[in-house]
C-alpha cells in the first residue's frame, strides 16, 4: 500500500512555492484546488484554510516561533520553517485540529521530506507552543506602535510605518483590521447576454434557488456578495454567463468610462478581462473592445469568460502595453490602463502581496506605469478618455503619477462626480481622482481617474 | 537481498488466492528481505507477496514505526471505520477514496513462525486491511468510492 494524497503535504507544496520562489500565491492555490477537485470538500477547504490563514499571518506566527525556538526561523530550512509556520497556524487559529494530530503530522512529514534527525526539533517546537502560547508578550502598543501593527495584523514594519506616515495611525489600523477579515466573494450581475436583455432577478433566483447566500453589494445596485459555494463553477448561474466575479472598485471603472453605444475602446492591462466585459455590456453588443494582455496565457484567461460570458463586442489579443502600437495612435474613443501595480489595495484577498515588496520593485514599478501612461496617451482620439485605475494606495503609484501625467501630456484630468454613485461623491478628491481605503470604504483598496485628451 | 520488480494491475498473479506458508525456508527469509527493500525503495507503506509475483500469505508493512512482517496473517477483530485516500504500489501514481475499519486485530506468524497479535488503528489499519486484501487476490480498487486520481503534487506550468 502507498499512501494517498497527503493534505499537509499539500499544504507545504504550496507554502514552498509562494514563500520560497514567490508565487502568487492565489495561483499556486488555485491549480492545487483544480487539480485535487475530487479530494472531499471538507479537505479542500483545509487546504485553503491552512493555505492562506500561514501566509496572511506569516508575521505573527514567525513572532510565535522566535519566542519559543532557539533557532530563528529566518535560520530553518524551507521544508522545516513552512511545516513549523503551518502547524503553528493549525495550533493557534484553528479550533477543529487536536493539538496532537498537528504535532504527529508535522513530524512524520519532516521525517517523510527527508528530515529524519530534525523530527525531534519539529516535535518539542511545536508541542512547546501547543502549551504554552498564551504566555507569548507581543510588542507594546505605546512602546513600540510600529512593532505592534506589524505583530498584531502581520504586516511588514516597513509598510506599516508607511501608512502611519501618509495615513496616520488609526487610518493605518483600520486597514490592517480590514486586511485580515474575511472577504465574500462579488460579482456583477449582467443585464446583457448575447445583447439580449437578461433579468437580475432571474439570476439572483437561479442562485438562490443553488442554495446560495446572496447578498446585496455596497454602492452599485448590480453588485452582489456571494457564499455558500464549493467550486464557482458548479454556479448555473456562472456556467450560463449571468455573473462575473469582480470587485465593486473594478466595476467603478466602467461606471467612470461611461461609454457610449458604438465606442471603440482600448484596455491594455485587461486580463482577465472584467473591466472590458463590464464596458461591452454597458455598450449594450455595439462598439469595440480591445482587450489586450502581455502573455498568451493571460490573453487566454479573456478568451476563456469570453466563451463564458458569451460576449460579441470584445476581442482579446496578446500585445505588451509598453510597446508603442502605431496602428492605435489616436483610434481610440476610451482607454483603460489599469495598470501592473503594487497591489496593497487587494492584499486582503492575496495575503503575500505584502511580503514581495522591495523598494526597488516599487520604483521600478512607477517606471513601468509611466510607460504604461506614455503609450496609452497615443492611443486616445482628440477630446477622448483615458481611465487611469491601479488597486493600491501608494501615492507614488497614484497621485503622483497623474501629477506627472497632467504635467507633461495634452490631458486634462475631470472629476468623477458625474460618473459615481451617490455615496461616494463625497469621497472624490478637490482634483477629481477617488481613492479607495480598504477598511473606511466598502470595496478593496482602489485607485481611479478620468482624463480626457485636449 | 535485492529488488523485485512489482507487479502491476492487469498481472493475473494479482487476482489469485495465496497459499499458506508451511515452514520457513532461506528462500521465504530471502524473499521478506526483498519485500521489505522493494517497499522501501518505493516508498510504500506496505507490500504483499502477490505484488512481487509469489503466491505465498506474506505481507510487510512499515507506516513509519519499523518494519512490521507477517506470515499469514488474519484479521480477527475490526472496530470503526475511516474513510481516506489510499494507494497501491501497483498502481503507481494513483490513489482513491476507500472506507475501512478504524481499528483493526490481526493473529499472524513471525518469521520465526512464532504465533503473534497485532492491534492497529487509523494508518495500521487500513494498510493491514489493503495487505490482506492482496492475499485474496483483492485489490483496492474494487472497494474505491469514486475515481481513482492522480497524486504527485506538480507545479502547474503557467
Amino acid at each position: 500500500m502507498i499512501k494517498g494524497v497527503n493534505t499537509r503535504e499539500l499544504i507545504l507544496g504550496v507554502l514552498l512555492e509562494v514563500n520560497e520562489e514567490g508565487k502568487p500565491s492565489h495561483l499556486v492555490l488555485k491549480n492545487v484546488l483544480t487539480k485535487y477537485q475530487f479530494l472531499p470538500k471538507q479537505d479542500r477547504a483545509f487546504i485553503t484554510r491552512v493555505c492562506e490563514g500561514t501566509l496572511e499571518y506569516r508575521i505573527q506566527i514567525d513572532y510565535i516561533i522566535d519566542f519559543f525556538s532557539k533557532v530563528k526561523v529566518e535560520k530553518m530550512k524551507p521544508v522545516i520553517r513552512e511545516i513549523l509556520r503551518s502547524g503553528v497556524y493549525q495550533l493557534g487559529y484553528m479550533d477543529s485540529v487536536p493539538d496532537s494530530a498537528v504535532c504527529n503530522e508535522a513530524v512524520k512529514l519532516a521525517q517523510k521530506k527527508g528530515f529524519y534527525n530534525l523530527k525531534p526539533f519539529v516535535n518539542g517546537v511545536l508541542r512547546t507552543i501547543a502549551r504554552e502560547l498564551d504566555s507569548v508578550t507581543y510588542p507594546s502598543r505605546e512602546e513600540d506602535p510600529i512593532g505592534y501593527l506589524s505583530v498584531e495584523y502581520s504586516m511588514p514594519p516597513v509598510l506599516a510605518e508607511r501608512w502611519v506616515k501618509e495615513y496616520g495611525e488609526l487610518t493605518t489600523e483600520k486597514m490592517l483590521v480590514d486586511f485580515l477579515q474575511e472577504k465574500p466573494v462579488t460579482i456583477r450581475c449582467r443585464d446583457y447576454l448575447t445583447s439580449k436583455k437578461i433579468s437580475r432577478e432571474e439570476t439572483v433566483e437561479s442562485l438562490k434557488n443553488q442554495g446560495i447566500k446572496i447578498m446585496p453589494a455596497p454602492y452599485l445596485d448590480y453588485a452582489y456578495y456571494i457564499s455558500g459555494f464549493d467550486h464557482i463553477y458548479t454556479l448555473d448561474a456562472f456556467r450560463e454567463g449571468r455573473i462575473q466575479v469582480q470587485d465593486v472598485s473594478s466595476m467603478l471603472v466602467a461606471e467612470a468610462a461611461n461609454p457610449q453605444k458604438g465606442d471603440y475602446v482600448i484596455d491594455l492591462c485587461a486580463s482577465p478581462g472584467g473591466k472590458s466585459f463590464h464596458v461591452a455590456d454597458k455598450m449594450e453588443g455595439y462598439g469595440m473592445v480591445d482587450a489586450r494582455d502581455v502573455t498568451p496565457f493571460k490573453a487566454d484567461l479573456i478568451l476563456e469568460n469570453m466563451q463564458r460570458l458569451k460576449t460579441i463586442n470584445v476581442k482579446a489579443s496578446v500585445k505588451d502595453a509598453t510597446i508603442l502600437d502605431a496602428e492605435s495612435e489616436c483610434t481610440a474613443d476610451i482607454v483603460l490602463a489599469d495598470v501592473p501595480c503594487s497591489g496593497y489595495g487587494v492584499i486582503g484577498k492575496k495575503p503575500d502581496i505584502k511580503y514581495h515588496m522591495t523598494p526597488q520593485k516599487q520604483k521600478e514599478l512607477v517606471i513601468l506605469q509611466r510607460t504604461i501612461l506614455d503609450r496609452a496617451a497615443q492611443y486616445v482620439k482628440s477630446k477622448g478618455v483615458l481611465i487611469y485605475s491601479t488597486c493600491t494606495i501608494a501615492k507614488e503609484e497614484n497621485q503622483e503619477n497623474v501629477k506627472w501625467f497632467q504635467e507633461n501630456y495634452p490631458f486634462q484630468l475631470e472629476s468623477l462626480a458625474p460618473y459615481l454613485p451617490e455615496e461616494l461623491k463625497g469621497e472624490i478628491a478637490e482634483e477629481g481622482y477617488l481613492q479607495l481605503l480598504p477598511g473606511v470604504h466598502k470595496t478593496d483598496g482602489f485607485f481611479l481617474a478620468r482624463f480626457r485628451r485636449k | 537481498m535485492a529488488l523485485r520488480k512489482i507487479r502491476e494491475a492487469g498481472d493475473p498473479v494479482l487476482e489469485k488466492k495465496c497459499r499458506p506458508v508451511e515452514e520457513m525456508t532461506p528462500r521465504i527469509r530471502e524473499l521478506i528481505g526483498d519485500m521489505l527493500d522493494t517497499m522501501y525503495e518505493a516508498m510504500g507503506v506496505g507490500l504483499a507477496a502477490p505484488q512481487v509475483g509469489i503466491l505465498k500469505r506474506i505481507v510487510v508493512i512499515d507506516i513509519g514505526e519499523g518494519p512490521l512482517v507477517m506470515i499469514n496473517p488474519q484479521i480477527v477483530k475490526t472496530e470503526g471505520e475511516q474513510t481516506g485516500d489510499e494507494g497501491c504500489l501497483s498502481i503507481p501514481g494513483m490513489a482513491g477514496q476507500v472506507t475501512r475499519p478504524n481499528y483493526v486485530k490481526a493473529v499472524y506468524l513471525t518469521e520465526e513462525m512464532e504465533e503473534a497479535e497485532i492491534e492497529g488503528t487509523e494508518l495500521l489499519a487500513r494498510a493491514i486491511c489493503h495487505e490482506c486484501d492482496h492475499l485474496d487476490g483483492i485489490m483496492y480498487t474494487q472497494h474505491v468510492e469514486g475515481e481513482l486520481h492522480r497524486v504527485e503534487y506538480e507545479e502547474e506550468e503557467e
